[in-house]
């Protein structure tokens, strides 16, 4: 066999001579006559019998070609060389239909890299399969109260999830719960504090997660210099003041040295050895997208990022760390879970203390390999909808390049009879067409990838707002190219079959004559009308598609938020705890307040816990003196800590009591404002002012001072909540500083200047962060929206580019069908209007029908967005109406310029080309 | 003449190792070789032969030398090879199994137990 194997593949390489075979057969033939020669016969007439019989040579020589191994290939290659000349021969047709291909997997391969970055990518580290972040339903009323810290998402069935667990919680279940191994924790620095690096002098912020001492080995991460960070360092707190640092933290700011090791730096005014280095790629696991820039032990939170409330780490209260575990052999997923939220609710109740009748939030298990990734997660439910829709634009560019070919086929009539006749088989010609519908795709589709490549930054781009880093990035890999190679074969083989099977089926008389008119002809043109009918429903699809998406977010930039929003510079401050502990913090920023208040220019300011249309709130226990308590959700309200100017500087107005004032200090009684949909679900009824209420804290006592007009709080989407507003400089603590807002006359970016002037003049070592206006900020809360309104506006663009060359291209060839009968008609008197109108009938009951079919199809589907829609219904009228209008119009003006050139046809001309 | 009646291509290719067993051959006396043999009955033409002959040495069982025929014309002169030896014993057998087989179905061989 192998011997087998090594002759055909020397024979694959060396050629024969041809002659070699002819020499052969003529010996053949020459024995032949010998033979009959001595049988008697005389010599013409034994030659005559010898080749009668001797048969054909032509066929022999093919047959023995045919046998040498790679003779299949070299078919391939004569079928690709054909393929080229035909392209070459038509560029204009080559053009168009390489640049739809293009289009529709450039499109496709976009989405899809944005999805499998988003849905797919894992983190660096071992088995990321196993691993399991353990995470709650937050939500229900009865839950146990907790102070809740971190980022939250919706699953795709509306519930709230956040990953948060006290570290004395997660103490125990990793103590007495093994069924998903050893539990390691981690937490985003971000997410409640920041990191300032001195290293050598030169001091910026950097990012990391806190850790636990089996956090490396629970993910499987060794260091490529230096150590981990081992469970002796998260003992004591404050024992362990070590670091590992990033594989490109290191490259940027080391240069690769290893004299790393050993080196001390900074961190919040605390001196940490770097002790490791972590391998490349790793990004922690908190999302695979925002790397870390070092990592620390969890012990050493008090002394880092201190908070008031005491040490996080000993404090049952507050939640605010990831948990992970990795699947264990012989556990299945159901059981752990349930073992855990035992172990979850015994924890809570032996750590805090807790009525008999609350509840801990149920606990669910969710993959870990792209760490907690909250961002990626809520792309979880738009993103089937993106990928349909660049489906259905690839679907609308292969219809386009099937009517081409098909267009295309019936010139090439004469040319296939011919090889029909010559003998050739009809597979041979299907896979000759097949492979120059290949040829075409596989150029569409490297094209198509180049697009995909250019544009791989515009979607996460439009996700992200211009002042944060980009939530997702995408990386261009081999699972893209093999997406878009499947996709170039798929369209290729799928726009190809049909015009290939449809060219051999015409016999061959029929195309070797001269005249055009068969019935296989107008068979054809049903085919062809039937895609562009297809081609025109599609892009009406798309076309309301994009016209819902475009008016919801117009309908959401209108969107009065209750106060004004033009006009408002915001930035934030974060006094570090070290250097400014409560109460210096809560001057500091006071002094700020006056400063800025004072700049020229300035009209107003103010500072607030939380930025409106932020993304952000929060909510306490909102109880009434005096009257029954409330069940349910409604013992709770959000608020927000403001400054004494936030009603005048936001401009929401005051519709009963007063505002913060100059009476209200930090030694006056507390006071608090409530806004209107509070006042209404808790005082119905009753005039509010001077009535008082508790919120968690039973000590603190609030008296209500005034009733506010509704504002929208953290998403412009939902109804402004009930909230209530306190005054920051009341408060005992704040974790993390404040967000100013400064109303400018004039253009707020002018005075951004101004303002890190003033603010350096309190504190130079204090940095403003995340500069922006109002205005961008409820842009970034429109993100989604916005980017949705962006994709569905360009694929609805390129479809109707498509579909007009496809109504185009068949009008076109619908004209040069009829010329005959155009010219018979015109020679008997018809006018040219008459002519053109009668051409584009033809077109307009194409369109009709076209968007007639895509209208039901949008009826039918579009109602699947309705969650995702605002201030229309699916079934708009107007999105209905005016995308058939729009759609109407392109299809005739299409259709108009193959149907001029039918009414000035000359009719001598026509009748001519018989 | 009796018209050649048709071969499997298999067929063809173990009848022609089967005729280089005796020494190397050139095509014309390998058609002529199994025409006598079976008494006129197989003629094999050259349009089956060549590309047959051709086909065999490309999978390496039979090898081809120019050498001078007894009338001295040149001619290609083919020969077994030691794979070409191997696979003969092969065909044989399941040729024997094949064509037994189809007696025993279509009666013509008693069975061994009767």
């Amino acid at each position: 066999m192998m011997i087998e194997l090594w002759t055909r593949l020397r024979y694959l390489f060396t050629r024969r001579k041809p002659e070699e075979l002819d020499d052969e057969l003529r010996f053949h033939l020459e024995q032949a006559v010998e033979a009959r020669l001595a049988a008697g016969m005389s010599a013409e007439e034994a030659r005559r019998q010898a080749m009668i019989e001797f048969g054909g040579v032509e066929r022999t020589r093919e047959q023995c070609y045919e046998q040498r191994p790679g003779w299949w290939m070299g078919t391939v290659l004569q079928d690709v060389r054909y393929g080229l000349r035909m392209m070459a021969r038509s560029p204009g047709f080559t053009a168009i239909a390489v640049a739809s291909l293009a289009l529709g997997i450039g499109a496709n391969t976009a989405i899809f890299t944005l999805a499998k970055s988003a849905l797919m990518d894992a983190l660096s580290v071992a088995h990321p399969n196993e691993l399991r972040l353990l995470a709650l339903v937050q939500g229900d009323p009865s839950e146990v109260p907790h102070d809740s810290w971190g980022n939250f998402y919706n699953d795709p069935q509306g519930r709230t999830i956040i990953a948060s667990f006290s570290y004395r919680a997660y103490e125990q279940m990793r103590s007495r719960d093994h069924s998903l191994g050893d539990l390691f924790a981690f937490v985003d620095i971000d997410q409640f504090g920041h990191l300032s690096a001195t290293i050598d002098g030169h001091a910026e912020v950097v990012t990391g997660e806190l850790v636990s001492g089996n956090y490396f080995d629970g993910l499987g991460v060794r260091t490529v210099l230096g150590r981990p960070i081992e469970p002796a360092d998260d003992g004591v707190p404050g024992a362990g003041a070590v670091a590992v640092i990033s594989e490109s933290f290191w490259e940027r700011r080391f240069n690769r040295s290893p004299a790393v090791i050993g080196k001390t730096m900074d961190l919040n005014s605390t001196p940490i050895t770097i002790v490791g280095v972590a391998p490349r790629g790793f990004t922690g696991a908190t999302s695979v997208q925002t790397p870390q820039d070092m990592f620390l032990p969890l012990s050493m939170q008090p002394v880092i990022l201190p908070r008031e409330k005491g040490s996080l780490l000993s404090n049952p209260n507050i939640w605010w760390i990831q948990v992970m575990g990795r699947r264990q052999a012989g556990v299945p997923e159901g059981q752990a879970r349930a073992s855990l939220a035992v172990t979850l609710d015994q924890a809570v109740r032996a750590t805090m203390t807790v009525d008999k009748d609350r509840t801990v939030p149920p606990l669910l298990l969710l993959p870990g390999n792209r760490g907690w990734s909250y961002p990626a997660r809520e792309l979880e439910r738009p993103m089937p909808l993106l990928l349909a829709l660049a489906g259905l634009v690839l679907l609308l560019a292969c219809a386009n390049v099937a009517n081409l070919l098909l267009a295309r086929s019936s010139s090439r009539q004469r040319e296939i009879s011919t090889r029909l006749a010559l003998g050739a088989g009809k597979k041979r010609i299907v896979r000759q067409m097949l492979t120059e519908s290949l040829m075409l795709s596989s150029l569409g589709g490297a094209a198509g990838l180049l697009l995909g490549y250019l544009g791989r930054n515009l979607l996460p781009h439009l996700l992200s707002s211009n002042w944060e880093a980009t939530a997702v990035s995408t990386r261009f890999d081999w699972r893209v190219f093999l997406f878009t190679l499947t996709i170039a074969l798929l369209t290729g083989l799928g726009f190809g079959i049909g015009p290939a099977w449809q060219a051999t089926r015409s016999t061959v008389n029929n195309g070797l004559k001269d005249s055009g008119i068969t019935v296989t002809h107008r068979r054809k043109g049903l085919a062809g009308k039937a895609l562009v009918i297809f081609q025109v429903s599609l892009c009406m699809l798309l076309l309301v598609g994009a016209g819902l998406f475009v008016r919801t977010l117009v309908n959401l930039n209108a969107v009065d938020p209750g106060f004004t929003k033009t006009g408002l510079l915001l930035f934030g401050i974060d006094p570090p705890a070290l250097r400014y502990p409560s109460p210096k913090n809560i001057e500091a920023l006071r002094l700020l307040e006056e400063r800025i208040g004072a700049l020229p220019g300035v009209e107003s300011s103010t500072v607030s816990k939380e930025t409106l249309l932020g993304q952000s709130i929060s909510n306490s226990d909102f109880i009434p003196e005096g009257q029954p308590r409330n069940s349910g959700s409604e013992q709770q309200a959000l608020y927000n800590r403001v400054g004494q100017s936030f009603f005048q500087t936001m401009r929401i107005p005051i519709l009963n009591g007063r505002s913060f004032d100059f009476r209200d200090t930090t030694t006056s009684p507390h006071v608090a404002i409530i806004n209107r949909t509070l006042a209404q679900r808790d005082f119905a009824g009753r005039n509010p002012v001077g009535l008082t209420f508790r919120t968690e804290d039973p000590e603190d006592r609030y008296q209500i001072i005034g009733v506010c007009a509704d504002a929208k709080y953290g998403w412009i989407r939902d109804e402004p909540p009930a909230t209530f507003y306190l005054l920051y400089t009341q408060q005992k603590d704040l974790h993390r500083g404040m967000t100013f807002e400064v109303r400018t006359k004039g253009d707020p970016r002018s005075f951004i200047g101004a303002m890190r002037g003033t603010v350096d003049s309190v504190d130079k070592d204090l940095p403003m962060i995340d500069i922006r206006t109002q205005e961008e900020q409820i842009d970034s809360d429109l993100a989604p929206e916005r980017s949705f309104a962006a994709v569905t506006s360009g694929f609805g663009i390129l479809a109707l580019v498509l579909a007009s060359i496809g109504v185009y291209g068949v009008m076109a060839s619908a004209v040069a069908r009829r010329v005959n009968e155009i010219g018979v008609r015109m020679a008997l008197g018809a006018q040219t209007n008459q002519v053109l109108w009668m051409v584009l009938r033809e077109a307009s009951w194409m369109a009709v029908i076209g968007i007639g079919a895509g209208l039901g199809a949008a009826l039918l589907l579009t109602r699947f967005l309705g969650s995702m829609l605002f201030g229309l219904k699916p079934s708009d009228p107007l999105t209905l109406a005016s995308a058939g209008l729009m759609l109407f119009t392109i299809a005739m003006l299409a259709g108009w310029i193959p149907a001029r050139r039918a009414a000035s046809i000359q009719p001598v001309q026509a009748l001519r080309h018989e | 003449m009796p018209p050649t009646t048709d071969l499997l291509q298999g067929t063809l290719d173990l009848l022609i190792l089967q005729t280089l067993v005796a020494g190397p051959m050139h095509g014309w006396g390998v058609a002529q070789r199994i025409q006598q043999v079976s008494k006129d009955v197989l003629q094999i033409g050259q349009g089956s032969l060549y590309p047959a002959l051709h086909r065999l040495e490309y999978k390496g069982w039979i090898r081809a030398d120019w050498g001078n025929s007894e009338n001295n014309r040149k001619a290609k002169f083919y020969s077994l090879t030691a794979t070409g030896r191997k696979q003969l014993e092969t065909e044989l057998e399941t040729w024997e199994r094949l064509s037994g087989a189809v007696g025993l179905v279509l009666g013509r061989i008693p069975e061994a137990a009767s």
